[in-house]
């Protein structure tokens, strides 16, 4: 089966020729269809005219005899009843009504018994032919007491004239059966009073043997039943006076031989269609007169549809084998009509293999195949052209390739490939990597190292690829160039702006972070053109604040302003491209911020912020995120950690504290250490009061009411000096900026708060605030020798 | 219109009477061939008689002339009657005996037209059977004063499907099944049991005159339990049986059929079952004899209560 389908899915020619035959097909049928529904119709009928006129006619005939005994009958009793006191005059009347009807089959007038006293019980002139004579009897006797008879009762009980059920009569001289219906009315005296019957019998064998023959069709037969369904004439003659039709029902149910029959008892005229001894029949039926019976012809539908069902059986054969025929033919006409095509298909296998020289079948036929052809040779021409072409056009680019991979080379070459660690240097060390999202980017970082000074830029170009690169290469060589003469950031940023807007005829931009870091003093002096703000990475983890100033490249007059920031030892400043906060994964979501904090909050917890280690860390993170994500934009990272150690401190500890002044026995403490290594307990106790008062200021007003945040505590000395700075991250707070306490006001004239400010002032020589990202730098120092002393 | 079946009966007596003399025991069932009387047919068939020593010849009475009149005419020696109708014979001074007893229940029934209950039909036009069978009925009828009009027919259920009668006595076996055959629709509503409703009097059993049976008293003796084993081989062999009995149906040109004659063979048997003791006894229920006397003194239908002892013989009813 999977064969035969598969192949009528590689056949076009079976496939067509199947639907056009199955088309044809359904009109066939339908046509057909109603050809055959409607001549089955006509023929129903014409069995139904058919079997109508004939049980017509019998049924005429049977009513002209009926009435004839009817009215023979009435005639007798009219004459009886005028003498009902003679009964030998009886026999002359019952033997007169055989005379006059010779048809009959016998006449009694019987009486009630003993109605005539001299006549004893019984009393029934009774004549009936015999041969030609009439022979006249006394009918009634002890073994046929004729008033028990269905004859003599039915018309008292019934109180009108009726016809008996038909019944066989026996003839004992000749030994045969006669079947016989008897009209019978009643005589009655000038009382009412019923005192006899007149019996008048008509024998049915013509009747029987009529119906017997009625045969409209070879298979037909005809049947008669009584009131009681009884049958009288039936071709199983077994059955004659035996069965009734609901016989075989009652051992097994048969509704639709009991509804026929019940019809037939009812005197109902029609047709039913049924299934008789396991044949489809049709049965037609129809009262016979006043006798109670009924008459049907039982026609197998066979014999009525068998001329039809021949012409139905010729014709669908036909149609059959015209079908297949037309199937055949089909598929044979619509190959060899396609034949073309699979030359012209092989062929096409041929030109896909390679060989676009092929030669096509040369058709000389102007119908569609014809023009498939054609289109196809034109096809392979343009082929063969377009080949060409792509073979040129890949060698170029594959030179273009060549050229970017050597432009990468160069751009990647610009780039400073060494990075300053300890113990090579020991006041900074640097890592970076630029990573472009095509061969060549349009990022930069650049750092060297002047006059005790590292200059070090971090830029982005707009777009990306080959112009972005060249811009690139240009930013970065004006940048060595100015900053080699040029020591202030805004300064530098300033003339790289005017520089590169001159040539700017794209309207490209770069975005650009210049700074620079005084090596000795962790000085940052920084300019921010439009640049991601870096992040400082110390005690904590904050942005480098930046102004807002626009990329350079744009507006030539722009007025770049400088910042400045001090950078602990220790402190690893984080710059990056907005590759990495941009960066994203399959579901374009980006790396954002956050994560770059906390990767460097995880880097920080984990003492991890040497510049190699942290790259790697944001590298591993940022790689994690994309995934299988195909990279986006360039993306560089740079980072530089100050690590220069003063070379006259004798002492650098650091303490960090909870938010909670309980911990301040811990800070006096420390203090006190502080002074012991430094030298200078004398002044231990101030120190411990300035200190105190500075930090439990931050503890109790840095951060929201509740909030737990750290205060750091660093403690530095040198022979000449001891320098406390207190660090923390809460709201930007200068205790500094608040105005000098008026100490000769009285305590109750002087506004609230202000006088711990006043004596950490007193205490110490200098007391200086700076705001570094998201932090809050205090430093309290005081000089352990004096200015004045040698 | 039996007149050519009583014609060939009265050539059948004459045959009868010529050789009733030789020890034949002529055997007259109450009714024409059916399987009713299916022991005796296999009896006869099956050689039963022959091997109890006894010649037994099976001849049926015409439809209007009862069985009775032929014994007491002296045209056969044994008949089956219903026990009603034995008590009546011998209260009207003809004394029986009971050789055989074959039903152990009554299989009377009225069938209403038109689906209507019996018991509600006061004053209705009843077929009755000409020969003298339904005496319950008329019991039942004055003691319920329902007043039926009693229409006395000969066979066959014609009256009553041509609508002459408002009811119809039957029997379960026969005429009822006859009604179901004529298409009449039969429900619990429209039929009245006897044996249901405390007229449950046993019915057909083979007497003799006392006189024939005190002169005869071996043979009957022999006919009694050939007979007997005749009724037990058809419960054994109902289809056989059946055969039998509708080659003597055939013979006698009955107007039946084989299915109706199994229906009424199944149901004949069924009646020979005592309800009481489940089994089949053949023997003749003194309290049946006296309910069923009881009954039809008091319908005025007997002069006097008629014994059990009266209707039977020790040495049989043993």
């Amino acid at each position: 089966m999977n064969k035969l389908l598969s192949y009528i899915r590689h056949k076009l020619s079976v496939r067509v020729s199947l639907w056009v035959v199955l088309f044809a097909a359904v009109i066939f049928i339908a046509a057909l269809g109603f050809f055959f529904y409607q001549a089955r119709e006509a023929v129903r009928q014409e069995a139904y005219d058919r079997a109508t006129q004939i049980l017509d006619k019998i049924s005429l005939r049977v009513e002209g005899i009926l009435n004839r005994a009817e009215v023979a009958s009435n005639m007798t009793q009219w004459l009886v009843q005028r003498h009902p006191d003679q009964p030998d005059s009886m026999f002359v009347y019952s033997r007169g009504m055989l005379l006059n009807n010779p048809d009959f089959y016998n006449c009694s007038i019987a009486f009630e018994p003993y109605h005539f006293p001299d006549k004893g019980r019984y009393f029934s002139a009774y004549s009936k032919y015999q041969a030609d004579s009439i022979r006249t009897i006394q009918g009634g006797s002890d073994n046929y007491q004729y008033f028990f008879m269905d004859w003599y009762l039915m018309p008292a009980l019934l109180d009108r004239p009726c016809w008996t059920e038909p019944y066989m009569d026996f003839d004992a001289p000749t030994n045969t059966y006669e079947m016989v219906t008897s009209y019978c009315q009643t005589i009655k005296d000038k009382a009412g009073k019923v005192i006899g019957v007149i019996n008048t019998s008509l024998s049915l064998n013509w009747l029987s043997q009529t119906i017997s023959t009625v045969k409209p069709y070879p298979n037909s037969y005809s049947i008669m039943l009584g009131r009681g369904g009884t049958y009288f004439v039936h071709p199983d003659t077994a059955k004659i006076t035996r069965q009734t039709i609901f016989t075989q029902s009652l051992e097994q149910p048969d509704t639709a031989m009991t509804a026929l029959g019940h019809a037939m008892q009812r005197g109902e005229e029609g047709m039913k269609q049924m299934k008789l001894d396991g044949k489809d029949c049709y049965v037609f039926y129809k009262p016979l007169g006043q006798t109670g019976c009924s008459m049907a012809i039982v026609c197998p539908e066979s014999d009525i549809f068998g001329g039809f069902d021949r012409l139905r059986r010729a014709v669908m054969n036909i149609v059959f084998f015209g079908l297949l025929l037309m199937l055949f033919f089909f598929i044979r006409i619509i190959t060899r009509e396609l034949s073309p095509l699979r030359r012209l298909a092989k062929e096409a296998e041929t030109i896909a293999s390679g060989q676009f020289d092929a030669q096509l079948p040369e058709l000389q036929r102007t119908d569609e195949i014809g023009q498939l052809s054609h289109s196809f040779a034109d096809m392979q021409q343009s082929l063969v052209k377009y080949i060409g072409e792509l073979k040129s056009t890949t060698a170029q680019k594959a030179s273009i390739e060549r050229d970017l991979h050597i432009a990468s080379g160069i751009q990647m070459g610009m780039l400073p490939k060494s990075f300053p660690t300890w113990p090579d240097r020991d006041d900074v060390q640097i890592f970076a990597s630029l990573v472009p999202a095509k061969e060549v980017g349009g990022d930069l970082f650049d750092f060297f190292f002047r006059d005790e000074r590292l200059f070090f830029c971090i830029g982005d170009v707009s777009g990306k690829g080959v112009p972005a690169s060249l811009v690139m290469a240009v930013t970065r060589s004006v940048f060595r160039s100015v900053a080699a003469r040029e020591s202030k950031p805004d300064n530098i940023v300033k003339i790289m702006n005017q520089a590169l807007a001159e040539m700017n005829e794209n309207n490209m931009f770069v975005t650009l972070f210049v700074g620079v870091l005084e090596l000795n003093s962790g000085r940052l002096l920084y300019c921010n053109a439009g640049h991601d703000a870096p992040l400082l990475i110390g005690v904590g983890v904050g942005e480098l604040p930046c102004s807002s100033n626009i990329p350079i490249g744009v507006m030539p007059s722009w007025d770049y302003s400088l910042q400045e920031a001090r950078i602990f030892t220790g402190t690893t400043i984080f710059l990056f491209t907005d590759g990495l906060t941009e960066a994203m994964d399959a579901d374009k979501a980006q790396f954002r911020m956050e994560r770059v904090n906390d990767v460097a909050a995880q880097a920080l917890t984990r003492k991890q912020t040497e510049p190699r280690q942290l790259i790697e860390s944001m590298s591993t993170a940022v790689h994690a995120f994309v995934g299988d994500a195909e990279q986006s934009d360039d993306l560089t990272m740079m980072a530089i950690q100050y690590i220069k150690k003063q070379d006259d401190v004798k002492l650098l500890k650091t303490l960090v504290l909870p938010n909670d002044i309980q911990e301040v026995p811990r800070l006096n403490d420390f203090v006190q250490e502080a002074c012991l290594e430094a030298g200078c307990s004398d002044i231990t106790l101030q120190l411990k009061l300035a200190v105190e008062e500075a930090v439990v200021n931050v503890m109790n007003y840095a951060y929201p009411p509740a909030t737990p945040g750290d205060v750091t505590i660093e403690v530095q000395a040198t022979d000449c000096r001891i320098q406390f700075t207190i660090i923390d991250s809460g709201a930007p707070f200068d205790p500094t900026a608040r105005p000098e306490v008026d100490t000769t006001l009285s305590a109750l004239e002087r506004p609230i708060g202000g006088l711990g400010i006043h004596l950490v002032r007193q205490i110490m020589d200098e007391v200086r605030y700076e705001r570094s990202g998201t932090l809050n730098i205090l430093s309290l120092t005081k000089n352990l020798i004096s200015p004045n002393s040698p | 219109m039996k007149r050519a079946l009583y014609l060939f009966i009265i050539w059948m007596t004459a045959v009868s009477q010529a050789s009733g003399e030789d020890g034949t025991i002529v055997f007259t069932p109450q009714w024409t061939a059916q399987a009713q009387f299916a022991g005796y047919y296999v009896a006869e068939a099956k050689g039963f008689y022959r091997e109890a020593g006894v010649d037994v010849r099976i001849e049926h009475p015409s439809a209007t002339q009862p069985a009775m009149s032929r014994l007491r005419a002296g045209e056969c020696h044994a008949t089956t009657l219903q026990l009603c109708q034995a008590l009546e014979i011998v209260d009207g001074d003809i004394p029986l005996v009971n050789i055989l007893q074959t039903s152990m229940n009554n299989a009377m029934v009225i069938v209403s037209a038109r689906g209507k209950d019996p018991l509600t039909q006061r004053g209705a036009r009843v077929g009755i059977w000409s020969v003298g069978f339904g005496q319950l009925a008329i019991c039942m009828s004055n003691k319920d004063h329902l007043d039926y009009r009693w229409v006395r027919f000969a066979q066959n259920v014609n009256l009553f499907v041509s609508g002459a009668l408002d009811a119809t006595l039957a029997m379960s076996y026969n005429e009822y099944y006859q009604l179901l055959q004529a298409g009449i629709e039969i429900t619990d509503k429209n039929v009245y049991r006897f044996c249901d409703h405390g007229y449950n009097v046993q019915e057909d059993g083979v007497y003799m005159t006392r006189q024939y049976y005190e002169q005869h008293r071996d043979q009957a003796r022999r006919f009694a339990q050939a007979s007997r084993k005749g009724w037990e081989w058809a419960v054994e062999h109902p289809e056989e049986a059946l055969d039998i009995v509708m080659q003597y149906v055939n013979r006698d040109r009955i107007a039946t059929n084989r299915v109706l004659q199994r229906l009424m063979l199944a149901d004949v048997l069924r009646l020979q079952v005592d309800r009481e003791s489940g089994r089949r006894e053949f023997r003749l229920r003194p309290d049946m004899v006296q309910l069923a006397s009881r009954l039809m003194h008091e319908g005025q239908m007997l002069s006097r209560e008629v014994t059990y002892a009266e209707l039977t013989d020790n040495a049989i009813s043993e």
